[in-house]
This record gives structure tokens, C-alpha cells and sequence, in this order.
């Protein structure tokens, strides 16, 4: 049993809950797909992302530099990470160099990638997460479940447990309107209080050496209203050419994120404000690796939307908790095996090669093709289930030869007959939860058909129509 | 070797092949009314977005946010401004102020999303402020983002900050349940005159 699996069962044991995980994921999707339907271009759209991506994937080195340039020429000052110790390490030394202890950060995959929250902490930092997910998890000391919505796999009691414990909200009291309202009032003396702003970046605009963050709820730009520093990390690959650029991507994104037309806010940070300073921090921490990978080098086109994991029938039905890396679905599953086959393979499996997730990646990344590519690879790394592999072997041995294979049909209709529990017994790793064995058809299709059955049979239900059931005899 | 050459040698040893910015070759979405559009999409956002026709400002405040008190205004033709949110030196201040009534350039049809060039000290009031009532040249409605990258009120224009801001603050992180105020302004509205 994979990694995957074995986390899973203890999700889908809660038979409601996993329910609505599954229907909340799936009236995002289906919100995400009435947007796409509403714009005509939607797919030449999709299109010019993928190739405005590739395209400055394949002049990489090009854009950062000219993004360096631009936003030092516009005061920004611009640092480069090769891997995570060394982006924590920046980020302390300018917090260092400036002083304070009070952090107000909003929400980034990157500083979850790095481990940047509990290095700040150690080191007597309050970084203090500001969305309201991100906060949320963070008082819960679990980690974000989804990287667009990080609290999707809590339930609203165990929102208003936790508030009523932390900020002793009104007791029993579980309104989403109500509980947001005070995080809210409770946040607030977090912003004021910030001496330190710092945020991701969603894009960086190389020839306006700007960067734009996308939120709803404001907290980044509520975050940088008040400290003198701002801090802003990114992953390399988030450097794009031009405005024109960006305004293809902010017609994809919250679309397929949420399902909404655009986010609330889409800030762009150009210059900073007289007497402050804004820090950019470029980070590598593998992508290089990853663009070396002609296989896999896709994954660097990704906007980070997530609608790859509203969609996956493994996910909503499992949940972010159950993946080993950090971003779960399809794009964690990719992300991981990047990262460390070693590690994260445990996470393949959890797909069933549906393919939904390519189909409405606003980049067009092939996420299900390669992680069909990924279960390939595994054997060459020794790394494939040896059960798995045994089972194939003894389907191979089968298959090969006509006696063999009908033999074994003959012997699985008899298992059938056998009485139910000698079977559907723990001891079958197919037997599960709501999982029976499968019957056998009484006589195989090579039987019926040496009988002239099979041309009979679909000759009774032929209709007017004979190009559609045309037979070969 | 620094850390930035480092990662340029290896971007370099990638060797990617270069690949073409793309084409264009695809005309974005027209709108018949983009006004209409504009309208229906601030409201489908949580916002409101209302035609003014030489009302003065003050008058459609006063219909608007009856309630507000504290109102911070640059503009000289709010009269009904208590605050001038330039005067202060600390941005804390225009937390929680009632109303903040500032400029937008442009209007977005597609996503009622309106430009915001940062034309006044704090941007805190654009978040801090409870109610933001933004005034958009009527003219200024464009179709699509496409269409506002490349306006002049965008394209030719220099800023320290900007926005497009579409509809008020919300969330729906407690069981996808909406909320609007999540941080920022409970209420927005534009005008456009």
C-alpha cells in the first residue's frame, strides 16, 4: 500500500465529511467551468499562457536579469537563493539589518516550501499568517490542505472551537460570517502592529521590474500599508515578460482558481514609497533542476491556481493531508517526484489517470501524462511496489499463451461461486470498504463468439442506423 | 562565483531550445454595453457601480453611506470629508475611517475590476477604510485586461502602487461559505461619471 493510500483510509473513514470535501471541490470546478464557458477565447487563451510560459522558460536567464535591472533602477533591491537555507538566511539577515519582531506575512507556497515561517519563529520572529485559511491552520499547527483554500478539509466547529479557544469568541458560536468578522477585528492589531510586511509574488513583470500580488481578501496590501519593509519571495519561474503577459494570466487565474473573474485585488508593487523599502528575493531551491528535465520541465509553466486539485476524483475524496509533499494533487504529485522520487513516490498512485487535471490547467501542463511518465520511471529507480510488480509478472505469464489465460478465466469463475467471505476477506488486498470482488461473466467474449452469439446479440438491439453497428463477421 | 551567476549557469546548462513569444492572433471578448457589463460584474463581485449624471458627489454619498461619519477624501469636490487622508503622517490612522472616496482611471467589463493609480499618500485607505466609494471616468470602460494593459491610463502612466480592485475584501475559507470584509473594505462602490 502506498503512502497515499494508507493516509487515505483514515480521511474517507469519515464517510460525511468526506463527502462534502468532495462537494465543495466539485462546485468549485463547477464554477471554474462556467467561467471558462462564459469567454469565447478561453482555450486561445489557455494557449498563449502555455506559450508565453514556455517561451520565457526557454529565455530564463534573460528575464531575471532584465526583472533585476528594472526593479533596481525602480529602488527595489534584488536578491538570489539557490535553495532554501540560503532564501531563509536572506530573509533573516534583512529582517536583522532592520529590526522588529513582528512579521505580518501573507499567504505563499514558497515560504511553506522553505520552512520560512518556523526559521523566523526560532529566531523570535512573530511571522503571523494573515489570510484567513493560512491563519487558520497555522493556529490549528496543521499544514494547508490546499494551496488556494488551506482550510477546505476544516470543518466551521472546528473553526469556532478554535476561536472560541484562542480568541473566546461566543461559545458554540460556528457562522462563517460571524467567525470571519472576528479574525478580522482580532487580526487588525496584527497589521497595526506589524513592523515587517512580507508576501509572495504571483507575478513578476520583467520589462516593468514590477511584481503583482492576487488576493480577495486584501491582507497583502492591508500587510505593506504599514511597516517600512516589505519583503516579497518568489520561485524563479514566476517571472514574466510583459504587462501583456499579465493580463493574459489574471484572465486565467482566479477563473480557474475559485471561479471567479479575476481575484479582488490584483496589486501591483512598482516602486517603494518614499522611506521604505521593498526586498525581492528570487529563489532557485530546484528549479534549475527541474528546467533541466525536458520530461518534466512543464511543471514550471504552473500558475498556482489548484484548479489541478478541484478536479481530481483522488483528491476531493482523500484530501490534501494524505499526499507526503507539501502541495498535494496532481501538481504535488508532480512537484514531489521532482523534488524526490525517493521521498514522494508515494504519492503516484493516488491517480487515476482520468487526465481531468490537463484538461483544465490554465497553462496546459500535462499533469496526468506525466504522471503516467513518473509510474514508468519508478522501476528504473527501484522504487516500484513489488507486489504490484508481481502481479503484473503473473498477468504477463497469463496472458502470453491462450491455455494459461483461459485456464485462469475458468478458475476465476470458480473463485466467484465460493462462498462470499472466502474472497472478500482482509487478506485480499482488492476486498476494501464498499468493495466487492468482481464477478466473472458466465462465458467468455472468444465463446460467445464462436457460438455466433456475439453478431446475434447485437443484431437484436440494431437500429435504423447502420453505419453505427455496422458488424465484421 | 555569486549566487545570482550560479543560477544563470545552470539556467544556461538547461539548454532549453528558445522558444517564440506567441501571436496574439486571437480577438478578446467585446461586449455590446461594456457600461451594462461593468456593472453586472461589479455586482456579481459584491460590489455596487452606479451612473452618476452630474449629481454632485456629496449628494450620492449622502445616499450611499447615510451612516458614515469619518470620510477621508482628496478631492476637493467632496465637501463632506472630515479626513484629508494626506495630512497624517501615520497610516494607521485611516484604519476603520467610515468612507474613503477615491480616484479609479479605468473600468474593466469583463471582471468589474477598476485601476487604481496610488495618487495619495497611504494606500492604507484603499484597505483601512471601511466603505470605499471609487469615481471612474464614465468614458474609461474598457472590455477585457487585454484591453486595460494597454490603455493609456495604464500603459503610459508612471506609479509607485496600483490596483485593480474588484469588488469589496471577501473570503470563503470557513467551509466556502462568503464573507465579505474579510481585511479590507466591506463595501465598495463605484461611480462612474
Amino acid at each position: 500500500m502506498s503512502t497515499h493510500s494508507r493516509a487515505a483510509a483514515r480521511f474517507v473513514a469519515d464517510a460525511a465529511r468526506t463527502a462534502w470535501h468532495d462537494g465543495a471541490l466539485w462546485t468549485v470546478r463547477a464554477k471554474r467551468d462556467r467561467m471558462a464557458q462564459s469567454v469565447p477565447e478561453w482555450e486561445a487563451l489557455r494557449a498563449a499562457s502555455s506559450a508565453i510560459k514556455r517561451h520565457t522558460l526557454s529565455h530564463l536567464g534573460h528575464y531575471l536579469e532584465l526583472f533585476e535591472r528594472n526593479a533596481s533602477a525602480n529602488g527595489m533591491q534584488v536578491h538570489w537563493a539557490a535553495d532554501a537555507d540560503e532564501m531563509n538566511r536572506i530573509v533573516g539577515e534583512i529582517v536583522a539589518a532592520h529590526g522588529g519582531r513582528n512579521l505580518i506575512k501573507s499567504k505563499s507556497m514558497l515560504s511553506e516550501e522553505c520552512g520560512l515561517t518556523p526559521y523566523l519563529l526560532a529566531r523570535g520572529v512573530d511571522a503571523v499568517e494573515s489570510d484567513l485559511g493560512e491563519r487558520i491552520m497555522q493556529l490549528l499547527h496543521r499544514p494547508p490542505s490546499h494551496i488556494v483554500l488551506p482550510a477546505i478539509a476544516v470543518k466551521r466547529e472546528e473553526v469556532g472551537e478554535l476561536f472560541e479557544r484562542v480568541w473566546h469568541t461566543a461559545a458554540g458560536n460556528s457562522d462563517p460570517a460571524y467567525l470571519t468578522h472576528e479574525a478580522r477585528r482580532h487580526l487588525r492589531g496584527k497589521f497595526l502592529g506589524a513592523d515587517i510586511a512580507m508576501t509572495g509574488v504571483n507575478f513578476a513583470i520583467a520589462e516593468a521590474g514590477a511584481f503583482a500580488v492576487c488576493t480577495n481578501e486584501g491582507n497583502a496590501d492591508l500587510g505593506t500599508s504599514f511597516p517600512d519593509l516589505h519583503i516579497a519571495i518568489m520561485g524563479l519561474e514566476k517571472v514574466i515578460p510583459d504587462y501583456r503577459a499579465l493580463a493574459v494570466f489574471t484572465r486565467l487565474l482566479a477563473r480557474s482558481a475559485t471561479g471567479q473573474p479575476v481575484t479582488t485585488y490584483t496589486s501591483l508593487y512598482r516602486r517603494p514609497a518614499a522611506g521604505k523599502q521593498i526586498h525581492v528575493v528570487i529563489v532557485d531551491n530546484g528549479r534549475t533542476e527541474s528546467l533541466a528535465n525536458e520530461a518534466h520541465r512543464n511543471m514550471l509553466k504552473c500558475l498556482r491556481c489548484g484548479a489541478c486539485m478541484n478536479t481530481c476524483p483522488v483528491y476531493r475524496r482523500s484530501g490534501g493531508a494524505t499526499y507526503s509533499y507539501f502541495i498535494p494533487g496532481p501538481l504535488g504529485i508532480n512537484l514531489g517526484m521532482l523534488r524526490s522520487p525517493e521521498r514522494y513516490h508515494g504519492n503516484v498512485s493516488a491517480c487515476s489517470l482520468c487526465y481531468s487535471c490537463s484538461e483544465v490547467c490554465p497553462a496546459k501542463i500535462d499533469l496526468g501524462e506525466q504522471i503516467y511518465a513518473w509510474r514508468q520511471e519508478l522501476d528504473g529507480e527501484g522504487l516500484a511496489d513489488a507486489r504490484k510488480k508481481l502481479a503484473v509478472k503473473a498477468m504477463n505469464f497469463a496472458m502470453r499463451a491462450p491455455g494459461r489465460f483461459y485456464g485462469a478465466i475458468a478458475l476465476g469463475r470458480f473463485a466467484g461461486r465460493l462462498p462470499h467471505g472466502v474472497l472478500n476477506n482482509r487478506l485480499n488486498p482488492w476486498y476494501g470498504s464498499g468493495r466487492d470482488m468482481p464477478r466473472f461473466a458466465p462465458r467468455t467474449f472468444d465463446a460467445l463468439w464462436k457460438a455466433g452469439l456475439v453478431r446475434k446479440a447485437c443484431g437484436t438491439s440494431d437500429d435504423s442506423n447502420p453505419e453505427k453497428h455496422r458488424q465484421t463477421p | 562565483m555569486t549566487t545570482k551567476e550560479r543560477i544563470l549557469r545552470r539556467i544556461a546548462d538547461a539548454r532549453m531550445p528558445a522558444e517564440a513569444y506567441p501571436a496574439f492572433d486571437f480577438t478578446p471578448q467585446r461586449f455590446e454595453d461594456r457600461t451594462a457589463e461593468f456593472i453586472r460584474q461589479t455586482e456579481a463581485a459584491g460590489g455596487r457601480a452606479v451612473l452618476a449624471d452630474g449629481a454632485p458627489l456629496d449628494e450620492l454619498i449622502r445616499q450611499l453611506y447615510p451612516d458614515a461619519r469619518r470620510i477621508a477624501s482628496r478631492l476637493a469636490e467632496v465637501k463632506s470629508a472630515t479626513i484629508d487622508p494626506d495630512a497624517t503622517d501615520d497610516a494607521r490612522t485611516l484604519c476603520d475611517v467610515d468612507l474613503g472616496v477615491v480616484e479609479g482611471l479605468l473600468a474593466v467589463a469583463e471582471n468589474g475590476a477598476v485601476w487604481i493609480r496610488q495618487n495619495i499618500r497611504h494606500k492604507a485607505l484603499y484597505f483601512g477604510a471601511t466603505a470605499l466609494l471609487i469615481v471612474v471616468p464614465r468614458e474609461a470602460v474598457v472590455d477585457t485586461m487585454l484591453d486595460a494593459v494597454g490603455h493609456p491610463a495604464f500603459a503610459d502612466a508612471d506609479f509607485d502602487y496600483g490596483c485593480f480592485m474588484s469588488g469589496p475584501s471577501k473570503t470563503a475559507d470557513i467551509e466556502q461559505a462568503l464573507v465579505f470584509g474579510a481585511h479590507g473594505p466591506i463595501s465598495t462602490t463605484v461611480v462612474l461619471r
